[in-house]
């Protein structure tokens, strides 16, 4: 079914989150509402529900990619090329640490920057319902909801205390 | 025991909208005529030191290593003062000082000047000789390596720092580049829309970005520490014959976080004073830095001496040619110099409480302490290339003093003017103070009376 985008804009946090109480008293499931700001506030000061990330999924993976390919890297040209040095083994850890830091480390890195793409989304070709003004202090609660709803949620959103709702 | 704190003094912080026009709306409150004469001066500075570049190889090519000595001191600079100074914006995070909020973005910008270091850093590629000549492997960290493994790796690892400052940068700045998207103008607007399409500050968004943040900064440490070892064990330590030192690489990498610090409380200074900041950056900010500069400077004659006492000791033949090298003969004055501009001059001025409270003064001993980090990259890239016999077992004759010639002044001018253009140029898109930094400092924070003095109560939810 499809859904449409309502957000409520808020001058106030404290009203923001009455929003995200109301929203959560009427039984909206709480991967459908969430909070917009412009500033980091405390995790859990409107309610929200924060979803689980997959952030750490990322650095971990480039890492054990980047720590195999350095080790088959590193052991298979001494072993392709056999010279005994100073009388250690061919396969000698000390002399695979370098090359297996550095790559493990970078593959970890660039892993990461495309996580952060990823996590967030970039670009975000359907945001839903926004408003510029949040970047300028105030608080979004967007919901989003299936057809037949919409008024509800409006007149839960105004009830809050919102100053504007609007569609998208 | 009741608490005795009691209700707010004045509070004369920015507002969210007040901060959001100084950072925000204007690209920099400098005038902009003035910037852009800025921005010419210091491009022709730029163009003066590729000149000075050029004419270099004309007159030396890339086989004479001594003529080199000046340039890989310079190289070493950078990657000490500005690969350092983002370590400012990691190191107090993650022990939640709210003090550092209004120059984090300050330190992460020093990580634009990386791209300097990174051009910079790869003429190194065709002047350092191989690890094997005339079947002769000489001794090095890369045991029984290919002859060019040290070129292509010390090369891969300074890109990889560089890559990995402005990743931490660019996420950093995602949420101030999404506020330039909605309310900017111009250029920089359309900048900000291509650099954060999709940050619109859900909870999710910003949960990700405090991750992300965390993640790339102890990479960033992992990988600035890691960096300095290879790049001061092969530009330096390998090429002076006889030369073991374990302690040298540490040294390194240890002095890039004291010039880091002095690189950003000289940029904080003047933002501060000449960059229209002085509503966001104060005394506060300057003070913390202050002591840190001051314990960073102590650790650094610890790092020196533990590393001199051993060479100095030992009485070898070896180790006295070192000592020579680096710290007696030919560039005596560059050792005096780093010693009393790194060490006995901060310590001597940062000790004082009056001093570390005041605006001026630690920025002119943080210039001191720059200065003295430069004359330190001399000491030792200099002397290290012009040193004779990278085969031999020891060094058999110390060289005499190498001085710059115009070519290397040329250079010199435009690398500082290189770097001053590039950080210049990425406050003219990216603001020098984190809005949204300040805004959740502002969220979390609040001034308040204890008895008869002012004190500031801090929450930290994190």
């Amino acid at each position: 079914m499809a859904k449409t985008s309502i957000l409520g804009l808020y001058e106030d946090p404290e009203d923001g989150a009455k929003a995200m109480d109301a929203l959560h008293a009427a039984n909206m499931d709480p991967n459908d509402f969430d909070v917009l700001t412009g500033t980091p506030y405390p995790e859990g000061a409107f309610g929200e529900h924060v979803p689980q990330h997959r952030l750490f999924r990322f650095p971990v993976f480039g890492a054990m990619v980047g720590f195999t390919l350095a080790i088959v890297f590193t052991a298979a040209t001494q072993l392709a090329w056999p010279i005994v040095t100073g009388g250690k083994p061919i396969l000698a850890v000390p002399a695979m640490l370098i090359i297996t830091y550095e790559l493990t480390m970078l593959s970890a890195v660039v892993m990461t920057v495309i996580g952060i793409l990823f996590e967030s989304r970039l670009p975000n070709f359907n945001p839903g319902a926004y408003d510029t003004r949040i970047t300028e202090g105030l608080i979004g609660v967007v919901v989003s909801v299936e057809e037949g709803r919409e008024s509800e949620i409006e007149a839960i959103l105004n009830n809050a205390g919102a100053m504007e709702t609007k569609r998208a | 025991m009741a608490s005795r704190i009691t209700a707010a003094a004045h509070d004369d912080r920015p507002t969210f909208q007040e901060a959001a026009a100084d950072l925000v709306n204007a690209p920099s409150t400098a005038a902009s005529s003035t910037t852009t004469r800025w921005f010419l001066i210091l491009g022709a500075f730029v163009v003066l030191g590729v000149v000075g570049f050029v004419l270099k190889i004309a007159d030396h090519g890339m086989d004479d290593r001594r003529a080199w000595g000046y340039y890989v001191a310079m190289v070493s600079f950078l990657l000490t003062t500005a690969g350092g100074a983002p370590m400012l914006s990691i190191a107090p995070v993650l022990a939640k000082a709210n003090w550092v909020r209004p120059v984090m973005r300050v330190s992460q910008l020093f990580s634009s000047i990386g791209v300097l270091t990174a051009i910079m850093s790869i003429p190194l590629i065709f002047l350092l000789p191989p690890l094997v000549e005339d079947e002769v492997r000489r001794r090095s960290i890369w045991f029984g390596s290919p002859a060019y493994f040290p070129h292509i790796w010390d090369t891969i690892a300074i890109f990889g720092l560089v890559f990995l400052g402005l990743a931490l940068l660019w996420a950093s700045s995602m949420p101030d580049l999404a506020a330039i998207r909605e309310s900017g103008s111009g250029r920089r607007q359309q900048w900000a829309r291509r650099l954060a399409p999709g940050f619109i500050g859900t909870s999710g968004q910003w949960k990700a970005l405090r991750i992300r943040i965390g993640v790339l900064s102890a990479f960033y440490f992992l990988f600035l520490i890691f960096t300095h070892v290879l790049f001061a064990s092969d530009y330096i330590h390998a090429l002076v014959p006889g030369y073991k030192d374990a302690i040298f690489p540490m040294y390194h990498a240890l002095t890039s976080l004291q010039a880091g610090t002095a690189s950003v409380i000289l940029a904080s200074y003047f933002l501060w004073r000449y960059g229209g900041f002085n509503r966001y950056i104060g005394i506060n900010q300057i003070w913390n830095l202050a002591k840190l500069q001051f314990a960073l400077s102590l650790l650094w004659f610890y790092f020196f001496f533990s590393a001199f006492i051993v060479f100095w000791y030992s009485r070898t033949p070896q180790n006295e040619k070192v000592i020579e090298l680096f710290d007696q003969g030919p560039h005596l004055w560059a050792f005096l110099g780093a010693l009393f501009f790194c060490f006995i001059i901060p310590m001597w001025t940062l000790m004082w409480n009056f001093i570390r409270v005041s605006m001026r003064g630690p920025a002119i001993i943080a210039g001191v302490i720059i200065f003295g980090t430069l004359l330190d990259r001399i000491r030792l890239g200099v002397g290290a290339w012009a040193t004779e016999g990278i085969n031999d077992k020891f060094l058999q004759v110390v060289p005499e003093t190498v001085w710059p010639d115009l070519w290397d002044i040329f250079m010199f001018l435009g690398m500082f003017a290189g770097a001053a253009f590039l950080f210049l140029l990425v406050t003219r898109l990216i603001p020098a103070v984190s809005l949204w930094e300040i805004q959740q400092s502002r969220l979390i924070s609040k001034p308040a009376m204890y008895m008869r003095s002012e004190v500031e109560i801090v929450g930290k939810p994190d």
